[in-house]
């Protein structure tokens, strides 16, 4: 089951503190949107919002055309999988994953059958007998995924679902989320502070900040064309260059660069450390000195100081194949597509 | 010197069971007096106590009132603890004194001002008075030693199974009360040995039918006998039983 939602004018205040401003956002059916922003930026209140364990102070929750504002969580037709997973450690895993089908009023037998179903969908089906405390952190995140997914949810929440797992295996759940969102078709609302994450796993990031929505967009635009500052530095590594947009162009140390930019006056100009490369792109940088190097596996990663502006140092990503040494000067340039500009902050 | 703590110990428990082993040994004293010299064994006291009706009513007397006095100070221990534990409401702190400050009344007071109470407001000394009292002693201990063990666990179980569809009375029922059965059934079996042994609120809280640490006070009076020997043996058995019920089923899982 799946159903999408609509949040309209969603403003919340704990106290004195605005939680969240004016949140607009429509989430399609079976769409994997990944709410992604630092710690204490909304994006768990946002979430709490829609799983009903907060009524906003003001703004409506459509989920599948319903209003679902003042619903209590019991009666909304989402379920959640809990940072800490929140398991029953009393029961077995039967018991976990079928305790929503109970709540329900399913009987026994059926209820066991779909539980021992969902159970061998996230790979736990010899285990249907064990309780919580026998298994690792990966199972227990598993149990907790077929459990919230048992009931049939039209949405399904995660909040920072993979948080408690180490890298590697990190990595290995974000693909199987995916593949179980693929294969049921609910709309999954997945909160994380890890941009890699949402980015591997999202067919729409929502970056937040302060309360308020920054961007939104699939992982690609909101990574490479960023809508502000903050989406810019928050995705990933940026060098911030200090321009000057006139009639003319933007005007950096580099020179005046034909990039097409809406903002006026004084700007950032903003690239990403893997746009700088030493082939010859449509935009030169100028010769640059190493200053140091240091090898990263899937790429080098190099300080560089420009010919043109000396107190400017400049972060690249070369590739790994080729290490250049100390103090040697390579001539940048950069793609104009990789490119963004914003207006300085005051 | 390895001696030394050894010899500690021994000394120690010496000095705590000499008397409960005296009281237990005399139980089976074949002669009209619990002193030595040690005559016997013999099983005539112990004849004669569980063949006496007075006797074996008021043990029964004492099981009914610290079952019954035991699950409603549990149960009313719980509910306060939830409600603290669970909603934020002004005043919580001294609430929670308030709850927790008879501990420090003693019991001669506690069963003073009930009497005080009881018999203003017209209702009859009876074992129900005595389980009144019980009541008012267990609950501040039942009500500390669940509230202790609630904690972020179970409020986040208990938010995960309200988001699966459970009612309140589900989410208590069936996540909040077994996860927290240790501490239940540790307060419950406290409270049992506490009734079980209680004398002064049951003295001036009982007319008619009494408990037996009561109708054990009555015995003394006309004296020193064996038969007392045998009864307080009989007491002490069940306690040690509860003890033992408590740390098979309580401790030992709480360990895993």
């Amino acid at each position: 089951m799946t159903a999408p939602v609509t949040l309209k004018a969603l403003n919340h205040w704990f106290g004195t503190f605005q939680a969240l401003k004016d949140i607009d956002l429509i989430i399609e059916a079976g769409e994997y949107v990944a709410l992604l922003g630092p710690s204490g930026c909304g994006k768990t209140t946002l979430l709490s919002v829609l799983g009903g364990f907060i009524a906003p102070s003001q703004g409506s929750v459509m989920i599948g055309g319903r209003d679902m504002t003042r619903v209590a969580s019991a009666k909304r037709p989402t379920t959640t999988m809990f940072q800490d997973y929140a398991l029953f450690p009393h029961m077995s895993l039967r018991d976990n994953v079928g305790f929503g089908l109970r709540m329900a009023g399913m009987g026994r037998a059926e209820r066991y059958r779909k539980a021992e179903a969902q159970l061998a969908l996230v790979g736990l089906a010899d285990a249907a007998s064990k309780r919580p405390h026998e298994l690792s952190g990966g199972q227990r995140q598993r149990v907790a995924l077929a459990r919230a997914l048992a009931v049939g949810p039209d949405v399904l929440l995660l909040d920072e679902p993979l948080g408690a797992l180490d890298l590697k295996l990190r990595r290995a759940m974000q693909d199987e989320l995916k593949v179980i969102q693929r294969q049921v078709g609910t709309t999954f609302v997945h909160v994380t502070h890890d941009q890699e994450e949402a980015m591997a796993i999202a067919d729409r990031i929502v970056v937040m900040n302060a309360g308020k929505i920054e961007d939104q967009g699939p992982p690609a635009r909101v990574y490479r064309q960023p809508s502000s500052l903050f989406t810019a530095d928050f995705m990933g590594e940026m060098n911030h260059i200090p321009a000057q947009v006139t009639r003319q162009g933007v005007e950096t140390p580099f020179g005046v660069l034909p990039v097409p930019v809406a903002v006026q006056g004084p700007a950032i100009l903003c690239l990403r450390p893997e746009a700088i490369g030493t082939n010859d792109a449509e935009i030169t940088l100028g010769r640059a000195r190493v200053r140091d190097v240091a090898f990263f596996g899937t790429h080098i990663r190099a300080h560089l100081v420009p010919d043109v502006a000396p107190d400017l140092v400049l972060i690249a990503h070369l590739p790994p194949g080729q290490m250049p040494s100390v103090d040697t000067m390579l001539s940048l340039s950069a793609g104009s597509d990789t490119i963004s500009v914003f207006p300085k902050e005051p | 010197m390895r001696v030394l703590p050894w010899i500690y110990l021994a000394v120690a428990f010496v000095f705590i069971y000499l008397p409960v082993g005296t009281l237990v040994l005399f139980s089976f004293q074949d002669g009209q007096l619990p002193v030595p010299p040690f005559n016997g064994p013999s099983l005539r006291w112990y004849v004669d106590v569980l063949g006496d009706t007075r006797l074996t009513a008021a043990l029964v007397n004492s099981v009914l009132v610290a079952l019954i006095a035991s699950l409603i100070a549990v149960s009313l221990g719980f509910l306060a603890a939830y409600g603290l534990a669970r909603h934020v409401m002004p005043g919580s702190a001294l609430i929670r004194g308030l709850l927790i400050a008879p501990l420090t009344v003693s019991y001669l007071i506690v069963g003073l001002g009930l009497l005080i109470v009881l018999t203003q407001a017209g209702l009859g000394l009876s074992l129900m008075t005595a389980g009144i009292g019980h009541v008012v002693i267990n609950l501040p201990l039942a009500f500390a030693i669940i509230y202790a063990a609630m904690g972020a666990q179970q409020q986040n179980a208990e938010r995960a199974a309200r988001d699966l569809g459970a009612k309140e009375a589900q989410v208590i029922l069936l996540v909040t009360v077994p996860m927290l059965a240790p501490a239940i059934g540790a307060a419950f079996f406290l409270s049992m040995t506490f009734s079980w042994d209680e004398f002064i609120i049951a003295f001036l809280l009982t007319r008619f039918e009494v408990t037996l640490p009561v109708e054990i006070w009555s015995l003394l009076r006309s004296g020193l006998s064996p038969r007392l020997n045998a009864i307080g043996s009989l007491v002490f058995l069940v306690s040690i039983a509860v003890v033992l019920i408590l740390e098979l089923l309580i401790f030992r899982k709480r360990q895993q």
